[in-house]
């Protein structure tokens, strides 16, 4: 059973295309999300499932039914926004109580489903207050059981921990994946951040500029992001991602990177496909290079120690070879100094290869 | 270092203490005359030599001499049919504006409606001074038979202060996140019961606020009171400017009615001085 | 460059007393950074360095000179707002020299310095851009660039990050990182976020409820964080915290914590010396513990997987030790599955204990 999906939806807004000819699948009791820098389209395509905007060509299903002419107050989706719909002027339990109330439901059933959903989120105690003494996180928990207590078939999040602290963003994280697979319920959230992307989703969707570039579980994007904006997008720190030409020397084929090369006599995909002289780029992720002290065994390729940012359990030091700068990281157990030179091993193997034109993986 | 500090707060108690005396002391004078006998009217003291009361009796019952004097109002209505009219007038009036300004607001606010000419257009009509349309509004109330009747004045009165309820309005609709509303209707609410169940409720401090000005501004509209009303539905205002006699301005009983004119105002900004709650402190909770 | 001096700085606004006392300093050139949870006195603390709020007491001394009755323009210090504060109908160019024209310094002597800021800043192709059409880095730039026109003697930063997303936060990070090195300016920011904190400073003074619990480097506070507060603040995910209390099994030190036991011989000794039954806080970050599938070492203990959320090449497990929870960060490791069963062991030499009343480190 398919939970809900897109056909080729396309959007313009502002003289722009905000959304172009986007497909997607969901599945039911699905944990999906959208991920993408601001401004690709995310919030639209929420606005366009739940109704409250209309796409410009395509259709939208949820279930097997086909719901473009049905209205967003009759297709049972809720939407957690990313300034929580809490109205400051009434309790926290009048405004948990509200879809209710407009349903006309008794006051005792109302009650008692309150105060359970209070329960279940822990927010219990803010029920007799009123929001303006709430904190960024209760806001949002408070908007979570408002949307919740309908038991919608649906449940959109836009950006929902984007205002908070970012202590409070790694607790609701774990929090919302939790409930979501407690609760059973098709949830499709929205993040600019990568790192909500990968640690949230059952599946994720990488877009940028009203385009989806993937569609994948968050290892497989990880592991073989299929553009050159995913792979920039997905992982922190990002991965380097360097122009280079391919060659070929004696019978062995290389990616020539002005400061240093890559072998990659063994990637058929490659040399089956490009002539010696093409433009391509190369993407290599920062735990994918390692950096040793000059001396007995040491790579050919030598660099000099740029910059360094402790962020905690590692730290990310910027190497320079040549003219070229990439990032890697260490342990936070080593020690290195500005301007050592240290020897450099990148993988070979765990190099990315993309065409420079049409910016997408060569598999 | 503490004398210089102390000069700030100073200064500025004397500015407030000398505003106040200058936006007070017309009120000040206008409640001393109208405790005085038509003696002491051009008089310079402010407590009056002999007070007296003739001057609000008078207001009732035009038929006593004032101070016991030649004195008398050539009028011999009393005030409670302006009275009367000016409340409903200015009531009704102010009702109307809110209903229309916030329907206008709601849908320029949240719909573009008139796209970006429909509201500056509301505010030019704002620029010209009444008094241009008088004449015109005069043919036209003639023929239209709306000259010193109920639906006249209301109808003008609503149309002026449309603008202001309408600026003021947009500015509190504005205010709330368009998600606040998308919210409910998600949850099933018609466009009439979000606009009743979440939006009306949060801008209630600006419905109050737009109603106290306009009350004020309909109450106190002198122009087209005078113009347009003849007996049946004269207004306060004008019922003020009447009091003359043969020999003068009787400004014992105009003080006194001014007097009595404001306190349904005072009265009213009082009531609902609660509600005006200024600056939300919704969205943003850090 | 000058030194920053603060001397028991409190604040009170009616009931609520933001800043119970701070006192720090600030040796020239160098950054510190204040960093807390919303509400925690950080960004009262530098408005009252700023000259933008008086305090209740304490003082501030900029350059060995008492400044508290100094308005802020006289101060020679430089503010970078939240929200940048830049004049997005100028240009870039009157956006730096603001400051300079108001000060009617003479029109070559302004065009030098703007050159000057614009070169350190790499600002040079936008500079008579109009400011509403540039990226967040570049405003930022113009921001910092506005501030230093005036040469301070302090430059302040409130929360210059806080309202960027996650992609171009990484990015401004790196290159406010660089602009420091270059400028080499006495630097003050606010924070909420630690990992700012831990990559920008020199030191950080961590707060909470108007007080400073820990000054120190980034190393020192993550490594040997004073109090609770601190440890769990520190670092992402959050340090694991585990009741126990101290008993002997097998005539050796051991923490008994909710269903499982912990050799405690690799302690401290004014930890050891506590007696038997006192109740401690354990606390141990999840990078300085282990996976294993069996069941290799002999600390191992046996734990349920409750969920994981792959990061990359690493994964944050979320385990369940008898009844308590623990947070692991490793490599992702095959065969580990969410409902299965592991083997985890603590590093013996990473692990901190706290007083479970004051929340102070036990060293």
């Amino acid at each position: 059973m398919v939970g809900l999906r897109l056909v080729n939806v396309s959007k313009k807004g502002r003289g722009k295309e905000v959304l172009k000819d986007v497909s997607l699948e969901v599945r039911d009791k699905e944990l999906f999300v959208l991920a993408g820098p601001p401004g690709a389209g995310k919030t639209t395509i929420l606005k366009i499932v739940s109704g409250l905007v209309s796409p410009d060509e395509g259709e939208v299903y949820i279930g097997s039914e086909m719901v473009n002419a049905v209205p967003a107050a009759e297709r049972d989706v809720g939407m957690v926004f990313e300034t929580p719909a809490i109205y400051p002027n009434i309790t926290g339990f009048d405004n948990i109580a509200f879809p209710l109330t407009l349903k006309k439901l008794p006051e005792a059933e109302i009650k008692s489903r309150v105060t359970e959903i209070a329960q279940m989120l822990q927010i219990s105690h803010l029920l007799d207050r009123k929001p303006t003494t709430y904190s960024g996180g209760e806001l949002q928990r408070v908007a979570l059981a408002r949307v919740l207590i309908r038991n919608p078939r649906v449940l959109l999040l836009d950006e929902p921990l984007k205002n908070l602290d970012a202590k409070i963003r790694e607790r609701m994280r774990a929090e919302l994946k939790r409930l979501q697979r407690e609760l059973g319920i098709t949830m499709i959230f929205s993040t600019h951040d990568q790192l909500e992307a990968m640690t949230v989703g059952d599946r994720i969707a990488v877009m940028d500029d009203g385009v989806i570039n993937q569609v994948d579980t968050p290892e497989k994007t990880y592991q073989s992001p299929r553009t050159v904006m995913v792979a920039r997008f997905i992982g922190s720190p990002t991965m380097n991602l360097i122009d280079c030409r391919l060659k070929e020397v004696d019978g062995r084929w290389m990616l020539d990177a002005t400061d240093f090369e890559i072998n990659v006599t063994r990637r058929e995909e490659v040399t089956r496909a490009y002539s010696a002289g093409s433009s391509l780029v190369l993407g290599i992720r920062p735990e994918d290079i390692g950096i040793a002290d000059l001396g007995k065994g040491a790579s050919r390729t030598v660099g000099t120690i740029h910059m360094m940012q402790n962020i905690g359990d590692e730290t990310v030091v910027a190497v320079k070879i040549g003219n070229t700068i990439m990032n890697t990281v260490i342990s936070k157990g080593r020690v290195v100094r500005y301007g050592e030179k240290v020897s450099v091993d990148l993988r070979d193997e765990r190099v990315h290869i993309f065409d420079k034109k049409t910016k997408t993986a060569i598999l | 270092m503490k004398a210089r500090q102390a000069l700030g707060p100073a200064v500025r108690y004397i500015l407030v203490i000398l505003v106040c005396l200058w936006t007070l002391t017309p009120v000040a004078w206008m409640i001393s005359i109208s405790f005085k006998p038509p003696t002491e009217w051009y008089s310079p003291n402010i407590i009056p030599e002999r007070p007296i009361l003739d001057n609000y009796i008078t207001l009732f019952n035009s038929t006593i001499p004032i101070g016991g004097t030649y004195f008398m109002t050539s009028i011999t209505e009393v005030i409670t049919r302006p009275l009367f009219n000016s409340l409903i007038i200015a009531s009704l009036s102010t009702v109307f504006a809110l209903f229309i300004g916030f329907l206008a607001a709601y849908g320029v606010s949240r719909y573009r409606a008139g796209g970006t000419f429909a509201l500056f257009f509301t505010l030019l009509t704002r620029m010209l001074p009444g008094a241009t349309f008088v004449a015109p509004l005069m043919v036209y109330y003639s023929t239209l038979g709306f000259i010193d009747t109920y639906p006249g004045l209301v109808m003008l009165y609503t149309a002026v202060t449309l603008t202001y309820a309408i600026w003021i309005l947009k500015g509190f609709i504005d205010e709330i996140p368009p998600e606040w509303e998308e919210a409910a209707i998600l949850e099933g609410a018609t466009p009439w019961t979000v606009v009743s169940r979440v939006t009306l409720p949060l801008v209630r401090g600006g419905m109050l606020a737009s109603a106290l000005f306009i009350f004020i501004l309909n109450w106190t509209e002198f122009l087209f009171a005078l113009v347009i009303s003849v007996t049946q539905v004269r207004t306060l205002p004008v019922q003020i400017s009447l009091y003359a006699s043969a020999v003068g301005r009787m400004y014992g009983p105009q003080a006194a009615l001014g007097l009595v004119a404001t306190i349904p105002m005072v009265i009213l900004g009082y009531a609902i001085q609660r509600y005006l709650v200024t600056g939300f402190t919704f969205g943003r909770v850090r | 460059m000058a030194k920053l001096e603060v001397r028991n700085l409190r604040k009170v606004f009616g009931e609520l007393e933001a800043v119970k006392d701070a006192s720090f300093e600030v040796s020239e050139k160098e950054t510190l950074c204040l960093l807390g949870p919303s509400g925690c006195g950080k960004t009262t603390t530098l408005r009252m360095i700023a000259g933008l709020e008086t305090p209740t007491s304490g003082e501030v001394y900029i350059d060995g000179v008492l400044v508290n009755d100094v308005p802020p323009q006289k101060r020679g210090i430089g503010l970078v707002f939240q929200d940048f504060a830049v004049f997005t109908h100028m240009n870039v160019f009157d956006n730096i020299a603001f400051g300079l024209q108001i000060r009617n310094v003479p029109k070559g002597k302004i065009e030098a310095k703007v050159d000057e800021i614009a070169r350190l800043l790499d600002l040079q192709n936008v500079l008579f851009k109009r400011a509403k059409g540039l990226s967040l880095s570049e405003i930022q730039r113009v921001a910092i660039g506005r501030s230093l026109a005036v040469d301070p003697k302090v430059l302040l930063l409130d929360e210059p990050l806080s309202n960027v997303d996650a992609r171009t936060r990484d990015r401004m990070r790196a290159e406010l990182k660089e602009i420091q090195a270059d400028i080499g300016i006495t630097t003050v920011y606010v924070t909420h976020d630690q990992l700012e904190a831990m990559t920008l400073a020199d030191r950080i003074a961590v707060m909470n409820e108007g007080l400073i619990d820990h000054l120190g480097t980034p190393n020192e506070i993550y490594e040997q964080p004073k109090t609770l507060f601190v440890a769990r603040f520190i670092g992402s995910p959050s340090m694991n915290f585990i009741e126990c209390h101290l008993t002997e099994k097998d005539g050796k030190p051991t923490l008994e914590a909710d269903g499982f036991s912990i050799d405690a011989s690799g302690l401290s000794e004014s930890v050891k010396r506590q007696p038997i039954g006192s109740e401690l806080t354990l606390g141990v970050r999840p990078e300085d513990s282990w996976l294993e599938t069996e069941k290799r070492s002999a600390e191992a203990m046996r734990a349920e997987v409750q969920l994981i959320e792959l990061l990359g090449s690493k994964s944050i497990y979320h385990l369940k030790i008898g009844r308590s929870p623990l947070l692991v960060k490793t490599y992702t490791a095959a065969g580990v599955e969410v409902g299965g069963t592991v083997w985890v062991a603590l590093d013996k030499n990473k692990l901190h204990i706290f007083d479970k009343k004051t929340g102070g480190a036990m060293i």
